[in-house]
């Protein structure tokens, strides 16, 4: 299994080590997985609903309950962790999940050909196995949570090796292609993401600025209004244009 | 005219189309995007409903939208204005968040449709919640009142309602209650206090109540107080709402109710700190009651009608509404089967039909089912393919099939037609069991719902039988039609019905007339002769987490993921062998770690 540790996660590893070194980003971490597997399952559910293929309807069923399985796996143990930590639940959901949760993307389901969702699920399913092995190293000292890797793990190895079968079944000519169009796709999700992040960070600076620079005179005229305001009822005036916004 | 109807952008999107003043076809988005309380902009929705009536963009008269999205982001900013600077982290996300995409919602439909602009209409978000409740309603003149969250600034309105034979009808709300006081807002403030999931979860708080005593009701009294015209206040201080996008309730909040239930930890309802959370469901739950059965009295004398049509998404609150029927003089109480926001869109459209292009009233089909329709031989080509037991059997000896199957203890998923408008499971998209140990609860709860043991499930009955096991008061019949009050089981059927009674004795029972779905009707009559007792559980079919089934493979990719026995869709039965393995196909793909290698991932 080793093997399929990706570069960039063994590049990886101090940070995944700082990661899981911390029981309340243990726990996060864990609750966000529970997440991703839950929803990468609901998407596989409605892969199995749209597929023509009988054979392909029944693995991906399997599949989505194997992933199911594991966001309950997760999450069960996410809570375990809660309780042992106590009552200091006060900043514990306050921080962005931390990073590696994001399972199958945004995948759309509709409308796709089966090969190009063999291929992703295969890319998908291969770097996660690749990563759930560093981190079932890295709990080493709690062995629940390297019990539940360790499952996890084996199932991937049954999700990774269907996906490409069944892909070289459906594509026989074109599989080839389609995985490296996966990964191109995974890659520039990645990027989109980062991108996201980033405008965001922007976009809140600059918002930041305009509410302190801007707003204030405009704050004190709303607050001055307020106070004229009662609670309680209030007549309704007859309604507004019906093709106003407003 | 052709009127398309449409609510988005907040949660539960949905689209309604109205041909000549009747509904044709409604849905949720999420009942075809399978993603739960989807509330994005409803592109299948709108889709389905125009192949559904077989009409094309261009011959759209009106697109109507559910509210007026530049009021509502006028409503944000000055609430973030307001509360400066404490509102300077939520402001950043309040904009993005608004500016993005939801106030440009005329181009959006536009764009997506291809309609000129001059066909796109919008409506008060509060008018839409009272057309929804008024126009599907068969009566001639009603109260009306409506409470949310929000709206624009709305979050209670009331108003009145009438039908006339000559003329348009009329529709008049006359008073509000702004934001932020707001019945909807404080209930979902404890919705997120006691670790459930806000404008999904409320109707777990309703469910806790049972089990606590109002023992908080001075301390909610403190966070709501009525205010000297009969409507209420909230005190802004025990709110973070306005000021954070992470959390609604304050600090001062946890002061007053204690520290906050931790959302992954099961109630222990032995425990002191599980009765703890019961009490505060149970105080907020009276508080809300008390509130809404004040409003409505006042309503009653000034109004001076004998009907109420009640609308928004508190109406989901079968319990507050049943008591709005008991005390406040109401001779009926008409909630539609989709009070939220999905309903809207239905609203929108029948508002702008009656209202803005003054078409005379039509009385509209009193049923919730509009949406889309199973394929029953799809679901028997899947199952065909998986080796599984299909038969196809005819009505009545389904019927009869069924009905033995249930009364030997198996779990059913049944599909039937059109699926229902709205969040509830009303015959055509059900799981139903034998009402009568708490045993098959159990299972249910463990093997197929998979959610807290504190939640009861719901009965039907056909009208005949309704009032032999339930105590049903005048009005009462109607008000569980969709299922939207909370009546007490006569105490002598309850061990018999044990369940679907909670623990504080009631059900929210669903009462069934032969007209609105004569097969389940035949399947109650055919069950009650078989147990004597002519009472089925009925359960939306899903499971926890996912939409209602629409299709019929949806139900079966449900039926195969979890303990429903038999799925029975229009005339195909479907069984699971003695230990139906789902795992099989593993052994039927060679496989081998070489094949990875092969992808050259590494």
């Amino acid at each position: 299994m080793a093997k399929t540790v990706a570069r960039i996660d063994r590049l990886m590893r101090p940070l995944h080590r700082w990661v899981w070194r911390d029981h309340d980003r243990r726990l996060r971490k864990l609750l966000a997985f529970a997440d991703v597997e839950t929803d990468g399952g609901r998407d596989i559910v409605r892969a199995a609903e749209v597929t023509p293929d009988p054979l392909l309807r029944r693995l991906y069923l399997e599949h989505a309950i194997d992933e199911l399985h594991h966001g309950d796996l997760f999450r069960s143990r996410g809570a375990a962790l809660i309780r042992e930590r106590g009552t200091r639940t006060t900043s514990l959901f306050a921080g962005n999940p931390l990073p590696g949760g994001h399972g199958l993307d945004d995948l759309s389901i509709e409308g796709q050909p089966d090969y190009r969702l063999l291929a992703f699920l295969h890319v998908a399913e291969k770097s996660a196995a690749g990563r759930f092995e560093i981190y079932r190293q890295l709990v080493d000292d709690d062995p629940e949570t390297r019990a539940i890797f360790e499952t996890i793990l084996r199932d991937e190895v049954f999700h990774m090796n269907y996906t490409y079968t069944q892909l070289t079944r459906v594509a026989p000519k074109t599989y080839r292609r389609h995985v490296w169009y996966a990964r191109a796709r995974r890659l520039w999700n990645r990027y989109l993401r980062v991108a996201v992040a980033i405008a965001n960070l922007f976009g809140t600076a600059i918002l930041t600025i305009i509410y302190f620079v801007v707003l204030p005179p405009f704050a004190w005229l709303a607050r001055r209004a307020e106070r004229r305001e009662l609670p309680g009822w209030r007549p309704i005036a007859r309604g507004g244009s019906p093709r106003s916004q407003y | 005219m052709n009127i398309l109807g449409i609510s988005a952008h907040y949660h539960d999107s949905a689209a309604a189309l109205v041909v000549d003043g009747l509904p044709v076809c409604a849905v949720q988005e999420e009942r075809l995007s399978r993603h739960k309380n989807d509330a994005a902009f409803p592109a299948q929705a709108i889709e389905w409903c125009l192949d559904c009536a077989g009409i094309a963009p261009e011959a759209l008269d009106a697109v109507v939208f559910y509210e007026r999205s530049m009021l509502k982001f006028e409503r944000i900013l000055t609430t973030a204005l307001r509360t400066f600077p404490r509102s300077w982290r939520s402001f950043p996300h309040a904009i993005r968040n608004t500016l993005g995409e939801k106030v440009w919602v005329r181009g959006i439909i536009s764009s997506h449709l291809d309609v000129p602009r001059r066909k796109i209409f919008f409506t008060d978000h509060h008018a839409a919640h009272a057309a929804a409740a008024f126009f599907t309603a068969p009566t001639r003149r009603a109260a009306i009142l409506t409470a949310d969250g929000v709206g624009e600034w709305a979050t209670l309105t009331a108003g009145r309602g009438e039908r006339r034979d000559t003329d348009r009808p009329e529709l008049t709300l006359l008073r509000e209650v702004r934001f932020p006081h707001s019945l909807g807002l404080l209930y979902s403030t404890f919705t997120a206090y006691l670790g459930f999931t806000v404008n999904e979860d409320e109707y777990k708080v309703m469910g806790l109540a049972a089990y606590g005593r109002p023992t908080m009701i001075e301390q909610v009294g403190k966070v709501m107080r009525p205010t000297a015209d009969g409507a209420f206040a909230l005190d802004p201080q025990y709110f973070d709402v306005q000021t954070s996008a992470r959390r609604s309730y304050s600090a001062k909040f946890v002061e007053l109710f204690g520290p906050a239930r931790n959302p992954y930890d099961p109630i222990d309802l032995e425990s002191d700190e599980g009765r703890r959370f019961a009490d505060c469901a149970a105080s907020v739950q009276r508080v809300l009651e008390d509130t809404l059965v004040r409003i409505a009295a006042q309503l009653r004398r000034d109004a001076d009608l004998p009907d109420l049509c009640l609308g928004g998404g508190v109406a989901l609150n079968g319990v507050a509404n049943a008591r709005l029927l008991a005390e406040c003089g109401f001779e009926r109480v008409f909630v539609p089967p989709a009070p939220g926001d999905a309903g809207c869109a239905l609203g929108a459209a029948l508002y702008a039909d009656r209202i803005y292009f003054g078409n005379r009233d039509r009385p509209i089909p009193d049923h919730p089912f509009w949406g889309p329709s199973i394929d029953g031989d799809a679901l028997s080509r899947a199952a065909t393919d998986d080796g599984l037991g299909v038969e196809i059997v005819d009505g009545g000896a389904l019927v009869e099939r069924v009905a033995g199957e249930l009364a030997a203890g198996r779990i059913v998923g049944w599909m039937e037609g059109a699926c229902e408008f709205g969040p509830r499971a009303l015959g055509h998209r059900s799981i139903l069991a034998a009402p009568h140990s708490s045993a098959i609860r159990d299972r249910l709860n463990r093997d197929i719902k998979r959610r807290e043991e504190f939640r009861p499930f719901a009965p039907v009955v056909p009208i005949e039988a309704a009032d032999r096991y339930f105590d049903l008061p005048r009005g009462g019949v109607r008000l569980a039609r969709f299922m939207s009050g909370v009546f007490p089981v006569r105490p002598e059927w309850r061990s018999a019905l044990a369940a679907v009674t909670h623990v504080d004795g009631s059900a929210r029972v669903q009462v069934l007339e032969r007209e609105m779905a004569p097969r389940l009707h035949a399947l109650l009559d055919a069950y009650g002769r078989r147990s004597g007792i002519p009472v089925l559980l009925n359960t939306s079919f899903n499971v926890a987490g996912e939409p209602i089934v629409a299709r019929a493979l949806e139900g079966y990719s449900t039926f195969r993921r979890c303990g429903i026995d038999l799925l029975a869709a229009e005339s195909v039965l479907v069984t699971k062998p003695a230990a139906a393995p789902v795992r099989a196909p593993k052994e039927e793909v060679a496989w081998s770690s070489g094949n990875v290698a092969a992808s050259g991932a590494v």
